[in-house]
């Protein structure tokens, strides 16, 4: 295949490119200044009301463990903090990208939700473990990793039966085929895309070296957290497409996180049960209630 | 099912006519770990199924079995931990049980680092399995050994 397009291109020719939500960008950017308050931040969710809907359906899942329910964006600024609410934020403005049929990758609706869900709860349980690495960060992170997945399917729409014999006939894993054939890979259309949002470094960089985090320049924890939380996902089979399990995994990971590698089964059966309890809560039913 | 590293089993006794169908994460339960769902392991998984096939009507010795799965990611250039080499200890262990409950292995499709999806016709037998990105193809009949 050609090198006829670059990371500009598949940016500025895409339709329906994954986007930030005004009021998301509104409330990540109030969020960082210095002026904002719970007030200032609720005020923008709100203009938003299915984005507030899904951060409520976030805020009141057992993952964050309230000890009552919260039924209106302002409380659930006051009890979880603006940090916390910028991450909801995050997710709740991912989901309707992320539910998206991707025929690029062989990946049917829900997929790609169901993967990156299941890596930002693993990243979750591996960031415990650890202990170097912030929890709410590492699940963003780890639900974010895939987003140029999103813009790069349209792309590989017709030549995935010839990247995947590609790479099983040279020993790659799909990032490599990807680069071999484009020039570039699903990580690096992520980090494109995640800069223009304007997302704090610590995600862009997990999400550009998810699969390659020996080649991180800058020692980030979280992108060995999401690597391995990818794995896990991956390993487990939760929404695989036609990349499959063709990627790399590297040990060093466990090693710069001080978790023992075979402390993987435990982490993997505390993801299951997590994942179990918390995999309905964007259910479109329970959004449209809430909403 | 899709499956990754986990690993599948489906199982009939044509004389009976009882089947089953399993999918599990892991090769043995942890040794300091309760197991609350026996499902999610093989060695408790499998025995599990095997008596509740038995509690219909089945007898073992006519159990007919497929197994599939046990996908794992590549090697990063040196050979893999043998803690991410969940897809073929789950196979090694699915074919240990199978051996030590009596069970005939009659086919199998495992290993590789493919998505696999398993479609199995208890009243014909048939067992077909399908690799993300491939045509469907017909694996066994577990009627016919």
């Amino acid at each position: 295949m050609p090198q006829a397009i670059t990371i500009e291109d598949i940016l500025q020719r895409t339709t329906d490119l994954p986007s930030m939500p005004a009021a998301a960008t509104a409330v990540m950017r109030e969020a960082e200044s210095s002026t904002s308050s719970s007030t200032s931040i609720s005020r923008h969710l709100r203009q938003d009301q299915a984005l507030s809907a899904r951060v409520l359906r976030l805020a009141n899942s057992s993952y964050y463990g309230l000890s009552r329910q919260v039924s209106e964006v302002g409380e659930a600024v006051v009890i979880l903090g603006t940090r916390t609410v910028r991450h909801l934020c995050l997710v709740a403005a991912s989901y309707p990208w992320l539910v998206r049929d991707l025929k690029g990758y062989e990946l049917g609706p829900d997929q790609l939700w169901r993967h990156s869900f299941a890596t930002a709860v693993s990243a979750g349980v591996i960031a415990n473990h650890s202990g170097s690495a912030d929890r709410d960060v590492c699940f963003t992170a780890g639900l974010l990793h895939n987003i140029g997945k999103v813009a790069l399917s349209v792309w590989l729409e017709g030549k995935t039966s010839m990247l995947q014999v590609l790479a099983e006939r040279a020993g790659m894993s799909f990032d490599e085929v990807e680069r071999k054939a484009l020039g570039f890979d699903h990580a690096q259309i992520g980090e494109a895309l995640a800069e223009q949002w304007n997302l704090p470094s610590a995600l862009v960089q997990a999400i550009r070296y998810h699969h390659e985090p020996n080649a991180c320049p800058i020692p980030n924890s979280v992108v060995d957290v999401v690597h391995l939380g990818d794995y896990l996902a991956t390993t487990m089979g939760y929404g695989l497409g036609a990349d499959g399990l063709r990627y790399r995994v590297y040990d060093e990971s466990f090693e710069r996180l001080g978790v023992p590698p075979e402390r993987l089964e435990q982490i993997m059966l505390e993801f299951m049960e997590i994942y179990e309890r918390e995999e309905k809560v964007f259910e479109p039913d329970a959004v449209d209630k809430a909403a | 099912m899709g499956m990754g590293s986990c690993v599948g089993l489906v199982a009939l006794d044509p004389e009976s006519n009882v089947a089953g169908i399993a999918h599990f994460m892991l090769p043995e339960s942890l040794p300091d770990k309760p197991v609350d769902q026996p499902g999610k392991f093989v060695n408790t998984g499998m025995e599990h199924l095997i008596s509740e096939m038995e509690n219909l009507g089945a007898s073992r010795d006519h159990i007919n079995v497929a197994i599939f799965g046990g996908a794992q990611v590549l090697r990063p250039g040196r050979s893999l931990g043998a803690w991410a080499q969940i897809g073929e200890r789950n196979v090694t262990s699915a074919k240990q049980h199978s051996e030590r409950l009596g069970l005939t292995v009659v086919a199998e499709d495992t290993g590789g680092c493919q998505v696999r999806t398993v479609q199995f016709y208890a009243e014909s037998g048939q067992v077909r399995i399908r690799i993300v990105g491939q045509d469907e193809k017909i694996l066994c009949n577990l009627r016919v050994n």
